[in-house]
Parts: C-alpha cells; sequence; structure tokens
C-alpha cells in the first residue's frame, strides 16, 4: 500500500475471543470503579485542586478535614456533573474527618463493605474525584490492626494501611473493594508518606456526633507530660501496675489541672483508675462523655501516691488547622 | 481460559502475565545512542522496521535500536513530531514481530495496564488506569498508575491483551503518563501523507 493512501493505518486488533483471568479481573476492576464513582464528588473547598468526598447519606458527605480550608463558599461537584451548594456540618481534626451538609438531599449514598472486613493483601483501589473525572489507583491491604489514637488523639476503630501510591485526591477519597464497596475514608494526614484508609466504623461515629453536635466533644485538664521510669523501691512499695508514669513538665495557667492544684514534677500513674504509662493513655481517658465531670488522677508527689480530683474541661479545637 | 481453568484465579492470572510479558518483550526496543548511551525505548509497529518511540528520546539522528532477537539496526529518523512527542524510526529489518494495537478508547479508570521499557535492562510494571484525557472526544493522554523511569519513555503501554494502547511519555506527579494511540496513529497518517513513510506493506499489519 502507497504512502499516498491515509487508509493504511492500523486498525485496531480485536480482543481475543476467550477473555482471560487478567482481562476479567481488569473490567471487575474498572466496573467497580464506575459503580463506586456515582457516589463520590469533587468538594470546592481549596485553592490549588478540588478535594474529594464520599456521599454517606443523601445530601450528606464526607471527606478528610485537612482538604477543606475554607468554610464558606463550599461548593460540591456531584458525578453527574451537576453543582450543588454545601456547609461545613463539623470537622474533627483527631481523626481526619470533615462532614459537609449538601443545600439538597441529593447523591447516590455509596455501597459499604462488612466492617471489620480487611485483609492484608485482598485487593483494594484508590478512588478520587479532584476534577471532573473519577481517578484510580491500585494496590493490597498491606496491614491491619487493633484500634489506635492518631497524633492527634483521635480514635480510629480498626488499623488499616494500604499499599498504594497517593495521588492529588486521594485524601477524603474511597478505598473501596474489588466488587466497588467501600472499606475505609482515605487520608494522607493520618501518618507521615503512609496510605491509611479510616475504618467505616470511625466515619459512621465521627459523622454521626458532628451532624448531631457539630464537633467531637474531647476532654481537657491543661497538662504537658512526659513518660518516665518509675523507681523500682516506689513501684514495689505502692504495688503500682506499671513501671512508667507520666511526669508533668508543664501545666497551663486557668486549666482544670491548675485548678485542682497539680504540680510540675508530680507523676500520675493512673486516671479515672486506668493505669497510665504514655500520653495518648491519658488522653484516651479524657474521653467526651468526661466533660463537665470530676476524674480522680492518682499521682506520685515525693513518692507516695495521692488521688486528686480534677473537673475535665472541653478541649478547644482550632477549626483552622 | 481452558488450558487454566484447573488453577486458581491468582495463579492463572501471574501465569498470564508471563506470557503477556513475553509478548511485549517481542516488540519492545532499546533505542541507544551510537556511543552507547541508552536514550530509551521503543514499539515496533510495522514488520517491515518501522519503530515508534518519544520524539524526545531520539536526540540522535542515527539512533541504534536492539531489537529482541533480531540483533541490533541502526535506525533512521523518518518522522519527527515534537508537538505530540513522537517520532517514527525505520530500520534495515523485515519480519520482525508488530504490536497489535489497542483501542486507547477502551480503556475507563481502573481498567489493569502495564508498561515495558529499558530503564536498567527490561522492567515491567502493572497498574492501573488513574485517568485518560481526551481532546474532542479523542483519547490523548492515558495517565496510569505505574511506576515509570527515564528509560520507559518511547515504551508501550499495554491492555491485559497485550496490545498497545500509549506511548509512555513522562511521569507527572508520579503518574505514568503516555500517549495515547489514537495521537499515534494520526501521527502517523500524518507522516504517510508527507511522504516521509511509504509501506510495502500496509501498517495494519
Amino acid at each position: 500500500m502507497s504512502a499516498s493512501n491515509p487508509a493504511s493505518t492500523p486498525a485496531s486488533t480485536p480482543a481475543p475471543t476467550t477473555p482471560s483471568v487478567l482481562q476479567s479481573l481488569s473490567d471487575d476492576l474498572a466496573a467497580a470503579v464506575a459503580k463506586a464513582s456515582h457516589s463520590l464528588v469533587a468538594i470546592h473547598a481549596r485553592r490549588r485542586i478540588p478535594s474529594t468526598g464520599v456521599i454517606w447519606r443523601p445530601g450528606i458527605v464526607v471527606t478528610a478535614h485537612h482538604t477543606i480550608q475554607r468554610e464558606e463558599r463550599i461548593t460540591v461537584t456531584l458525578a453527574d456533573g451537576t453543582s450543588v451548594g454545601a456547609t461545613l456540618a463539623g470537622r474533627d481534626p483527631t481523626t481526619d474527618i470533615a462532614v459537609l451538609r449538601l443545600n439538597s438531599e441529593v447523591g447516590v449514598p455509596i455501597e459499604r463493605a462488612a466492617t471489620g472486613a480487611a485483609r492484608v493483601g485482598q485487593l483494594v483501589l484508590a478512588l478520587g474525584m479532584p476534577g471532573p473525572a473519577v481517578t484510580a489507583a491500585l494496590g493490597v491491604v498491606s496491614a491491619t490492626g487493633g484500634e489506635w489514637r492518631t497524633w492527634h488523639g483521635g480514635r480510629i476503630d480498626q488499623f488499616i494501611r494500604l499499599d498504594l501510591a497517593i495521588y492529588d485526591g486521594f485524601s477524603g477519597g474511597a478505598a473501596i473493594d474489588a466488587s466497588g464497596r467501600m472499606v475505609g475514608l482515605n487520608s494522607s494526614g493520618l501518618a507521615r508518606a503512609s496510605a491509611m484508609t479510616i475504618p467505616l466504623a470511625t466515619v459512621e461515629r465521627v459523622a454521626e456526633q458532628l451532624l448531631t453536635s457539630g464537633r467531637v466533644r474531647r476532654g481537657y485538664i491543661g497538662l504537658g507530660v512526659q513518660p518516665v521510669r518509675l523507681p523500682a523501691g516506689v513501684v514495689a512499695a505502692h504495688a503500682l501496675p506499671r513501671e512508667v508514669g507520666l511526669m508533668v513538665v508543664s501545666i497551663e495557667e486557668g486549666a482544670p489541672a491548675h485548678a485542682a492544684g497539680i504540680s510540675l514534677g508530680d507523676v500520675v500513674v493512673a486516671c479515672a483508675g486506668e493505669a497510665v504509662a504514655d500520653p495518648s493513655e491519658l488522653l484516651a481517658a479524657l474521653t467526651g462523655d468526661r466533660v463537665g465531670t470530676s476524674v480522680t488522677l492518682r499521682v506520685l508527689r515525693g513518692g507516695a501516691p495521692q488521688d486528686i480530683a480534677v473537673t475535665v474541661g472541653e478541649r478547644q479545637t482550632r477549626s483552622d488547622r | 481460559m481452558d488450558s487454566t481453568s484447573f488453577l486458581s484465579p491468582a495463579l492463572a492470572a501471574g501465569l498470564e502475565l508471563d506470557g503477556l510479558a513475553a509478548l511485549v518483550r517481542g516488540y519492545t526496543v532499546q533505542i541507544a545512542s551510537r556511543n552507547g548511551t541508552a536514550l530509551g525505548s521503543g514499539v515496533v509497529w510495522h514488520p517491515d522496521g518501522l519503530v515508534v518511540t518519544n520524539a524526545h528520546v531520539v536526540r540522535d539522528p542515527r539512533p541504534v535500536l536492539s531489537v529482541g532477537g533480531a540483533g541490533e539496526f541502526e535506525g533512521r529518523v523518518v518522522a519527527h513530531d515534537a508537538r505530540r512527542d513522537l517520532a517514527l524510526i525505520s530500520i534495515d529489518a523485515a519480519g520482525l514481530v508488530a504490536a497489535p494495537v489497542g483501542d486507547a478508547e477502551s480503556l475507563r479508570a481502573g481498567s489493569l495496564v502495564l508498561a515495558l521499557g529499558h530503564p536498567l535492562g527490561v522492567a515491567l510494571t502493572l497498574g492501573v488506569v488513574h485517568a485518560v484525557t481526551t481532546t474532542r472526544g479523542m483519547p490523548r493522554y492515558i495517565a496510569a498508575d505505574v511506576r515509570l523511569a527515564p528509560g520507559n519513555s518511547g515504551g508501550p503501554l499495554v491492555d491485559t491483551s497485550g496490545r498497545v494502547v500509549g506511548i509512555n511519555a513522562m511521569i507527572v506527579g508520579g503518574l505514568g503518563v503516555a500517549i495515547a494511540s489514537t495521537v499515534v496513529r494520526a501521527f502517523l497518517r500524518d507522516a504517510a501523507r508527507s511522504g516521509a513513510v511509504s509501506y510495502t506493506t500496509p501498517l495494519a499489519a
């Protein structure tokens, strides 16, 4: 065929008639993405590119708190291209979850996998919508574990780490299984350079609190503490359950601990009857439902234990973080 | 697949990947300069010695191409399109294994794709389509969740049947970005129209 005939360009080679395992896997993955993408939205609440959110219930979107950089003039683009105004129902920096209320009860809620079903090695896709179209990355669940606390003290019901690359739009997007069901809400803000997904149980719990009260209440006593090893003699003499306590290294002026008479150098060994040997354990004991109530701190002062009652205050969260 | 139906899907998928890699390796070439510096990769587009690569790969107008199983050839750049970042190299060979060409339009976010190239030896990477960029409804770029290295430039992005759906061209924000096969077709059509290339057998081999 001569060069003057432009019809000599190659035609597509037809696909093999027997579908291969890889081909059907590929089709399944693309179908899973297509199915879940009806429940993804692009959120316009920051400068550069939009972030991703997931329709949790009609009119309710869950996303990653750290991607919401302004609280006014938020708009959301649905999968069908329509644009809807939204207001911030609340945000919880400790779990990196934010909830938006759309101005109309629209959207297809995402189908969810069974809670606690994530298994190491399971195929997952991370979906984002940092623009008009959904984007995907493939990987596996690389690690699972029990309940853990974020570095801001938020309680995450299950540890689920994903082995996949983090691209624009990852945070606030959904991790889905090969059948298109959500296994978690993705966040790159909870662990350095590691793709974490927030389990559905945590999303449900935090979203519920945010929708009801606009915030997740957390207790506050105003102490800065540092773990210290306790002298063996002191541990034995007072039958202490742990060999480490928390030495008070700072006290906020006027805070509940200050008012209760806690001193610098006191070593906290228990809070509300629970032994504490790590700052996160103390944080964990100061749950939202204890706000306004009195808890007993057991401290070592001059080597002798003392019980001090502290009225728990509410932690103020900077909403612009 | 009948011959593998007694295997677990994961094992069968692994075997298929092996076969796919062998197929793709057959039409992926390494491109070097005359002094031996590796420049990138290319795809045998026609059995009579036509190889498609990126324009930015052919910094040497007479590159040396290593074609798996067929040896080394001195190439001649016969068409060069810096805007599309595509180039066509002719080598004096016949009966090469040409790449089956796939349909970039059939790709969707989540479709499995492979990339093969010559960063340091032959490297294969597997991932999914992240997004397809279109202009006037035609696929232009395919962003894929595959780990590319500079030597992948000019090499194939392949669907699960081993068909070329794009020419890997760049890495943007960690994503591999390939020039869609639709664009390669337009480039070849223009090259043919301009008389830069003439074919003894149809390109649709």
